[in-house]
């Protein structure tokens, strides 16, 4: 028998509580992982490309649109090297609650402006671009609705109104575009500016944000100090920051997701911490006669301290990894139920690495003090008292 | 049996301080499953009923059909003559419609909090605005005079949001506002927004002479039917009519039952955490009075007094569980101001609201955490054999 048995036996001596405490631990761990991919649905878009891009808007607010003509003075600024205008269009399929977030676009400029997040066959870039009533769709969307290439769909929308008096577009759908592994939002649809454009009841000769490459991120400060500049004291003046500060400033309108999540995580490591330390206080405490006996057999102090504080390392592991692979299970089922809404829910790799390092925290210190108290255990006294 | 049952559940109960170390975890486990829960419960009735609360029956609202939002609503001008001359719609003395036609623009403010901007309504009205909300009041200042670039702001944003004290000056765009009068509505949805004069908004807006929604008085809450069959019949018209609460009901079911999905399930699995936590402390306690739950069985107790006395220990221990976790969230969560996005895409400002509703519901899910950490561990205690006495 070596050292490794023994600990393993001593675990699972109890064996429903050894199982009660793994089920917790899981449930701290499902919970952890759970909410860090619902965390990352949230904050995606702020990545380091996000960084690089600039967004104009209307000072006012972004949903207040700007003049069309803003396009081409923008592109003069030097150090623009992209400049791609979208508009709202506040679409839905059929029923005004089958929501279907959609950009009207300038088609060419959209793409330059997101060379490598989204991805798209050759092919069916070249029908997007080419054809005046083409759409391009998101995978996640096109899943949701289950359209595919080919197919023509009429889109309504719950802002604009077109010349014939209906709200709905006609759209070919041209291509379904993917991402880079998780990288973008693919929960969205494009359709051409001009031909949204061209049929507008109202409203005409507008966009709501333009999204700017520049050539150089060094120059995203002065960029952006110049096209505010230039608008400046006009009827509508314009906001320029970066994509990644735009998105985040529009995550947070829906409040501190971040310290809401940060809050309940604590809750339930604070919860586990409590019922694990404790348990495993009291299991030592039960063994101390034992332990000098082994230490009469000739265990050494460190020896022992460190047998106990293997068993609580292996104990957080177990519960732990199995926790963690219910969350990603759950988060793998969850991400094509909600990929309309939330693109992207899933583990990263950071989350990952996060939760190894809790679990040999939480191992350490809930078996730091009972291996403290099994090192210190004198042979004479817990062999004498009876 | 009634007093030997009385006087073991005693004696577990006193003994509860020689284990505190696992009953003090039990307990704090299960107060913080409860204030999971109430914390979640807390934010959605709080937003429910500042949303939910202001829609009165007696106030149809119109919106373009298909918009869904204020926001996305368009009504021209010609509209809202056809709508003044609609039945069912209330006069006031001089005999003119009690109707109140409304833009709705979205302005950035920034938010104390975060220092970051989010979308704030700015609303346009004309004078009859504030008559068709009953409970509107100017807490400080004055109302704002039509045709000029004043404002008034609801509570709420001179809470929430930097630069909205009374007399400051605001640049919305390129135009500056000064702030003239604080108002209240109660704590509705209202309170979040800054008003302004319908006229000036329509020119710097440059919105001609169209609005974005129609708010009327109705006769009475059953004329609802005639305002929307009128609505119905009238070509000209592409306007959906529905009753102020139906409407605010609309707006606030998305956010409350997105917080509610997320509240419960978090609080079912952490109670799950619990209850592990609950029925160790339970095993723990019955096996350190495995001699003397023995010894009564020989000097002729029964088996199930020692099942209650238990049940009573786990029992007692979610109880208090419950109640500090209760406790704790009222005093760190109740009246706490929060804003999010509402459905109107502009920040609704709503305080935190722990019910006693919601404070019986976490109690009661204390008890059920007890109840099943308890029976397994409680069972064991009545069929503890007479042996046992010699156990070490």
């Amino acid at each position: 028998m070596n050292d490794a048995t023994l600990i393993r036996k001593n675990l699972f001596r109890k064996r429903l509580r050894a199982i009660l405490l793994m089920v917790s631990i899981l449930i701290a761990f499902l919970i952890f992982g759970v909410l860090g991919a619902l965390q990352n649905a949230f904050t995606m878009g702020s990545g380091t490309a996000a960084q690089e891009r600039l967004v104009t808007v209307n000072r006012i607010n972004f949903t207040v649109a700007l003049p069309y003509a803003y396009w081409g003075r923008i592109e003069q600024v030097e150090g623009v090297r992209n400049a791609a205008p979208a508009s709202w269009f506040g679409g839905y399929y059929q029923e005004p609650q089958n929501f279907v977030q959609s950009f009207a676009v300038d088609p060419a400029t959209y793409l330059e402006a997101y060379p490598t997040e989204i991805v798209l066959p050759p092919e069916e870039r070249a029908a997007f671009l080419e054809g005046r009533t083409c759409a391009l769709v998101g995978r996640a969307l096109a899943n949701q609705y289950d359209w595919s290439t080919g197919d023509r769909i009429p889109l309504n929308s719950n802002i604009w109104q077109n010349t014939d008096g209906s709200q709905t577009w006609e759209l070919d759908i041209c291509g379904v575009f993917d991402d880079t592994e998780g990288t973008y939002p693919t929960n969205y649809l494009m359709l051409h500016y001009e031909y949204f454009n061209e049929s507008l009841a109202f409203g005409r000769d507008s966009f709501h944000w333009i999204t700017i490459n520049t050539e150089d991120p060094a120059l995203n400060d002065q960029v952006s100090g110049e096209i505010d500049a230039l608008f400046a004291n006009s009827s509508a003046e314009t906001s320029t920051t970066t994509e990644a500060a735009f998105n985040e400033a529009f995550m947070e309108q829906f409040g501190n997701i971040g310290l809401i999540l940060t809050w309940v995580i604590g809750a339930a490591f604070a919860t586990i911490l409590m019922i694990v330390g404790t348990t495993m206080v009291m299991a030592v405490n039960e063994r101390t006669r034992e332990i000098a006996v082994l230490k009469t057999l000739g265990f050494t102090a460190p020896r022992i301290f460190r047998m106990v504080l293997w068993e609580s390392l292996l104990l957080s592991f177990l519960g732990g990894l199995i926790g963690l692979g219910l969350a990603t299970l759950a988060a793998t089922a969850a991400s094509s139920a909600l990929a309309g809404f939330l693109p992207s829910f899933g583990l990263s790799l950071t989350n990952i690495v996060t939760a190894l390092a809790l679990m040999a925290a939480l191992g350490l210190v809930t078996g730091i003090l009972p291996a403290y108290n099994a090192m210190q255990v004198r042979i004479s006294e817990a062999l004498g008292k009876i | 049996m009634l007093k030997q049952t009385i006087a073991v559940t005693l004696l577990n109960l006193r003994s509860i301080p020689q284990r505190w170390g696992m009953s003090l975890a039990t307990v704090l486990s299960i107060a913080l499953v409860v204030g999971v829960l109430l914390g979640f419960m807390a934010m959605a009735s709080g937003f429910r009923a500042t949303v939910d609360g202001a829609g009165a029956d007696d106030v149809a609202v119109m919106l373009r059909g298909g918009a869904m939002a204020e926001m996305n609503s368009v009504v021209e001008r010609n509209d809202v003559r056809l709508l003044e001359v609609a039945p069912g719609i209330a006069a006031d003395e001089s005999g003119e419609p009690i109707i109140s036609a409304e833009l709705f623009v979205v302005v950035d403010g920034i938010k104390r909090t975060s220092q970051t901007r989010a979308n704030l309504a700015l609303r346009g009205v004309g004078l009859s605005g504030p008559e068709l909300r009953p409970q509107f009041s100017l807490v400080e200042g004055r109302m704002f005079e039509p045709g000029t670039a004043e404002l008034v702001v609801g509570e709420s944003v001179l809470r929430e949001f930097d630069g909205f004290a009374l007399g400051e000056t605001i640049r919305l765009g390129s135009n500056e506002w000064t702030v003239v009068g604080v108002f209240s509505t109660g704590g509705s949805v209202f309170d979040s927004e800054i008003w302004a004069d319908l006229g000036v908004i329509q020119n710097l807006y440059d919105r001609g002479s169209s609005v974005q929604t129609v708010r009327a008085r109705l006769t009475s809450v059953e004329a609802l039917e005639a305002l929307q069959e009128y609505v119905e019949n009238e070509p000209r018209l592409n306007l959906e009519v529905l009753s102020e609460r139906a409407y605010f009901a609309r707006s606030a079911g998305g956010t409350t039952n997105l917080i509610m999905f997320l509240g419960w399930p978090l609080a079912f699995a952490m109670a799950i955490g619990a209850l592990a936590g609950a029925w160790n402390a339970m095993y723990a306690s019955v096996d350190a009075r495995t001699r003397e739950l023995a010894t009564l069985r020989a000097i002729g107790f029964g088996g199930f007094p020692a099942f209650v006395a238990a049940m009573a220990e786990a029992l007692v221990l979610a109880f208090a569980g419950g109640l500090i976790g209760a406790v704790a969230t009222f005093l760190l969560f109740d009246g706490v101001s929060a804003s999010t996005l509402g459905s109107g895409f502009t920040q609704v400002v709503f305080a935190f609201a722990v019910t006693p509703d919601a404070v019986i519901s976490g109690v009661i899910l204390a008890l059920i955490v007890g109840f099943l950490g308890g029976f397994v561990p409680a069972l064991r205690a009545a069929r503890i054999p007479l042996l046992a006495v010699h156990s070490d």
